[in-house]
């Protein structure tokens, strides 16, 4: 039987989730949807990104953006939860840690509260039905930068 | 009711309906209904509130709710689990929020209420003074109903 040291190494590219230190980045997803939840998990595990925590209203967002700090690099925000939102949790992320990096996930037809999060200091947005490209994408934008 | 009320929300449900099952879609005959009807079975309920009120209710069977569900999912659903529910609730989310776009654009003004899901059998469905309009969605997932009830606010 062949070993995989017989294989000629096609995919040599490090997953876009693993840091320059070889971690992974950590991510937060505050979602009400179990089924958005469960679609930016895949979707961000599937690059090797590790999924630190998920919180199911801005609430609970907020406290576990507290717990787990310093030790996580993203969160992605959904907007219209129970509780409280994602704009008013955003804003308590970033009273408690002015840097921190907030992705808005947003239905389309809430563009004037995308604007309002971005003018407050989220960092980028993504519009639903997400899908792969998309999220990827925007969430390398975020943390590249 | 008026029928440019209806045109944003099939619309929205071909748009969305291609782009999170990437199936092929044929419309129904549009028809109109002002007294009892039964539902399907999974009903998924949002309300419009603004300018104009009422409600839009995204109808099918258990049958065909799984179809989707596992479609989107990725992975084969086989009960109306709250993972299944999460999902047909979030595809109403997303059709009726792209509709409601379409509608402001029109000069329409209102908003949406968070969704919720109904399941049963022998379920009906009246709206007292307000008619509702229907559209049949068919997929090769299985048939989706969506059901507009709205009125302009006095």
């Amino acid at each position: 039987m062949k070993t995989k040291t017989d294989f000629p190494s096609i995919n040599e590219r490090e997953p876009d989730g693993i840091k320059e230190d070889g971690t992974p980045y950590r991510v937060l997803i505050v979602d009400d949807s179990m089924f958005v939840k469960k679609q930016i998990t895949q979707i961000l595990n599937s690059e090797g990104f590790e999924i630190a925590d998920t919180a199911s209203d801005g609430e609970e967002g907020v406290e576990k953006y507290k717990e787990l700090y310093p030790n996580i690099d993203l969160v992605t925000m959904d907007i219209t939860m129970p509780k409280m939102d994602g704009i008013t949790a955003l804003e308590k992320i970033l009273e408690f840690d002015k840097n921190a990096k907030v992705i808005m996930i947003s239905a389309l037809g809430k563009q004037d509260l995308v604007k309002k999060a971005l003018l407050l200091g989220a960092k980028n947005y993504i519009v639903k039905p997400l899908d792969r490209k998309k999220v990827l994408e925007r969430v390398l934008m975020v943390l590249k930068k | 009711m008026r029928v440019e009320y209806i045109n944003p929300f099939v619309e929205a449900a071909f748009n969305i309906l291609k782009e999170v099952l990437g199936t092929e879609l044929t419309r129904g005959e549009l028809y109109l209904k002002s007294s009892s009807q039964p539902v399907l079975g999974v009903t998924a309920i949002i309300g419009l509130t603004g300018d104009v009120e009422g409600r839009v209710l995204f109808d099918m069977t258990e049958e065909t709710a799984l179809a989707i569900a596992s479609a989107m999912n990725g992975e084969q659903m086989t009960k109306l689990d709250d993972l299944t529910k999460a999902t047909i609730t979030e595809l109403a989310n997303m059709i009726t929020a792209q509709a409601v776009t379409k509608l402001s654009e029109l000069g329409f003004k209102f908003d949406i209420t968070p969704p919720a899901i109904f399941t049963g059998k022998k379920m009906e469905v009246s709206d007292v003074s307000v008619e509702a309009l229907i559209v049949p969605i068919e997929m090769p997932l299985g048939k989706l109903e969506i059901n507009v009830a709205v009125r302009e606010k006095n």
